[in-house]
């Protein structure tokens, strides 16, 4: 059964079409994580708009391509100019940089490349395995369950946006404010849409994310220079693989920490920087007396970091697929995108679409295939787009940001919402509020509102139907867990 | 421990921490707002539709509320960033916008990027010129001709003179 699924996604996905949108996904991911500022995040909420009228499968291709590219890519001016071009890729800097400065940039971009493959393939399989499992399991899951998946998912999310614990839960709490508005799901009630029809179906909000990670990210850069001077890139990277010696030093560590990455991508909330963080710091625990030490331009250094923040990206759609439940910002755009066609993320998308799910696992690994040989092709060139005048693109990117928001619906006053968000994204970043767990909360509120009545509707309204479900306790323990834990060490900080 | 931990606290809820996160205050003043706009919904069912909201809105203050009190460097350093420029960014956006149903995407589109690319001090004419026309037409084509997006045509419909996609012989 498996089988015939996998060997329909390789058929789905072998169609011209579909590669060329893949290839036309990674250049653009490579393109733009290339660039420091440009995230994989912006570039899929700003670029989303062209797979609106896209099969499902194909839109996935496009955007799985821009993901998988731009994770990668953005070790590429970590090495070079000690600047990560997405914030994944800020532990390569460690060694990565180190050995640009030893001339052995080319070694660590190889290196890199070959890592980001084996993560990524790794991340990719333990989706295919993990995933039907997960699933499997939560087919059984009721409403007191998926209620409390939807808490856990918003406070692994605060708990890990950055340096504060309480400007991350405010986030997540205003995004599920604002996904309250519009037809109450059980009642029909008309919550707070001051008579607006648009209103009536909620704030869209991929509209919402279009303004916060796209016109935010352009305000801010705008607050902070627009054409700052950034260090040129005037290495030649020549060769096109690693020597053999490399590859055997870095497979046992580019292995595990492709294991690791995947398994923290799939911690809903942790993204790619988090997993690179975790692997990197691993192998420097178990390699200790590696020569050159640590930081000082061990290549395995760059292995783990590279192998981890790309298996992170397999991993992170673990929990997005089967659960509905984002991994990181990234998939929590990709449910949206599969919102837009009528495609529900969650358990029941192995029994409705498991074409759809396998052609999204088969791509994903050809995805990675291709990464490794534009990787390898084609190092010199990527390292040159470092040097392009980047000015031209943010005027381009919010005028795509505006004509995103129109194609959701062909109306303006989904732009007027992505300006909006876009303000308040750009005042709450200023004052330090992360922003992805905004979005997570836009997603998840529906999820925890309807499960949360539906359970007291069952219990008449008792807290009991909690505590009759072990499992539901235990992700709601491990909930306020997630909450007391960072609490409790900020405030032994403080005193 | 928890004595100087109290202490500190008092000593940041002088005025000036509270000014310094107008956003926390307008956090809770929008929670409170909320609140009572909830409470004046129908109670049906065990749970109604005013109760998630309301549920929210508590968190809110409670969160602004502990921030308001741990306010310390969490802030960026702001002297180094400049506001006018994303004010006038953000206002050319707004005009934009609104504008648009009388100059349609097409025309507004043509008017205002190469405003936004000379604000980003692209100062080369070819540039402004090849991409304040071409972006704009391109993506006229694709959303307006090939995903039948539904784009404003703005009072005088200059759109429909580029002429169609021969899409037949494409696909």
């Amino acid at each position: 059964m498996v089988f015939e699924y996998i060997v329909q996604g390789f058929v789905n996905v072998m169609d011209p079409f579909v590669i060329g949108l893949m290839i036309l996904g990674i250049s653009l991911g490579i393109l733009m994580g290339s660039i420091p500022g440009m995230t994989a995040t912006m570039t899929i909420a700003v670029l989303l708009s062209f797979t609106f009228t896209m099969e499902p499968a194909h839109g996935m291709m496009l955007l799985l391509g821009i993901y998988g590219g731009a994770v990668y890519a953005g070790s590429i001016p970590a090495i070079l100019i000690r600047t990560p071009g997405t914030p994944s890729a800020a532990a390569t800097i460690f060694d990565g940089y180190p050995l640009s400065q030893k001339g052995e940039a080319g070694r660590a971009i190889r290196v890199s490349t070959v890592s980001s493959f084996v993560g990524g393939v790794i991340s990719v399989f333990a989706l295919m395995f993990f995933s039907p499992v997960i699933a499997n399991a939560a087919l059984r899951f009721r409403s007191p369950e998926f209620f409390a998946l939807a808490v856990f998912g918003l406070t692994i999310i605060a708990s890990v946006s950055g340096d504060s614990l309480t400007k991350g839960m405010i986030s997540g709490l205003l995004g599920m404010l604002v996904a309250s508005i519009g037809i109450d799901p059980i009642t029909g009630f008309h919550r707070f849409t001051f008579d607006i029809p648009e209103l009536l179906t909620g704030v869209e909000f991929i509209a919402v994310m279009i303004g916060l990670f796209g016109i935010a990210e352009g305000l801010r850069k705008y607050s902070e220079g627009i054409d700052e001077n950034q260090e040129k890139v005037d290495q030649d990277i020549s060769g096109l693989l690693p020597s053999l010696s490399d590859i055997r030093a870095i497979a046992p560590v580019s292995t595990a920490s492709g294991v690791l990455g995947a398994l923290v991508g799939a911690i809903p909330g942790a993204g790619g920087d988090i997993a690179a963080f975790i692997t990197y710091n691993e192998a420097t625990r178990w390699l200790k007396n590696a020569t050159p030490s640590f930081g000082d331009g061990n290549i395995r250094g760059v292995a783990a970091a590279e192998s981890g923040n790309n298996a992170s990206t397999g991993g992170a759609l673990i929990p997005t697929l089967t659960l509905g439940i984002p991994g990181d910002s990234v998939s929590a755009i990709l449910i949206g995108a599969l919102l837009v066609h009528d495609v529900n993320p969650g358990p029941g998308l192995y029994k409705d679409e498991p074409v759809l799910l396998y052609t999204i696992f088969v791509g994903f690994l050809i995805i990675y295939v291709f990464i490794l040989l534009f990787g390898l092709l084609g190092a010199n060139y990527w390292a040159k787009i470092i040097n392009i005048p980047k000015q031209f693109l943010w005027p381009i990117i919010l005028l795509l940001c505006v004509i995103g928001a129109i194609a959701l619906r062909g109306n303006l006053f989904d732009a007027w919402v992505m300006l909006g968000a876009g303000l308040l994204g750009y005042v709450m970043r200023l004052r330090g509020y992360p922003l992805a767990p905004m979005v997570l909360g836009l997603i998840l509120a529906p999820i925890a509102e309807v499960n949360l009545r539906r359970s007291l509707a069952l219990s008449g309204g008792s807290l009991d139907i909690f505590l009759g479900s072990p499992l539901a306790l235990l992700i709601l323990l491990l909930s306020v867990l997630t909450i007391l834990l960072p609490t409790a060490r900020a405030l032994r900080g403080t005193a | 421990m928890i004595k100087g931990w109290i202490g500190d606290v008092a000593d940041r809820t002088s005025g000036s921490s509270i000014s310094s996160s107008p956003l926390s205050l307008g956090f809770i003043l929008l929670s409170l707002v909320v609140i009572y706009t909830a409470s004046t919904f129908p109670e049906e069912g065990t749970l109604g539709p005013g109760f998630f909201p309301m549920l929210i809105s508590v968190g809110i203050i409670v969160f602004a509320a502990i921030d308001l009190l741990n306010e310390t460097e969490t802030e960026l350093e702001m002297t180094e960033l400049d506001f006018r420029s994303p004010a006038v960014v953000l206002g050319l956006l707004v005009a934009y916008v609104f504008l648009m149903p009388i100059t349609g995407f097409l025309v507004g589109s043509m008017l205002f990027l190469p405003v936004f690319l000379y604000y980003s001090n692209i100062r080369s004419k070819p540039t402004l010129i090849a991409l304040s026309i071409g972006l704009p037409i391109l993506l006229f084509y694709i959303f307006g001709r090939i995903f039948l997006v539904r784009l404003p045509e703005g009072i005088i419909p200059f759109s429909r003179l580029l002429p169609r996609l021969p899409l037949g012989v494409m696909f």
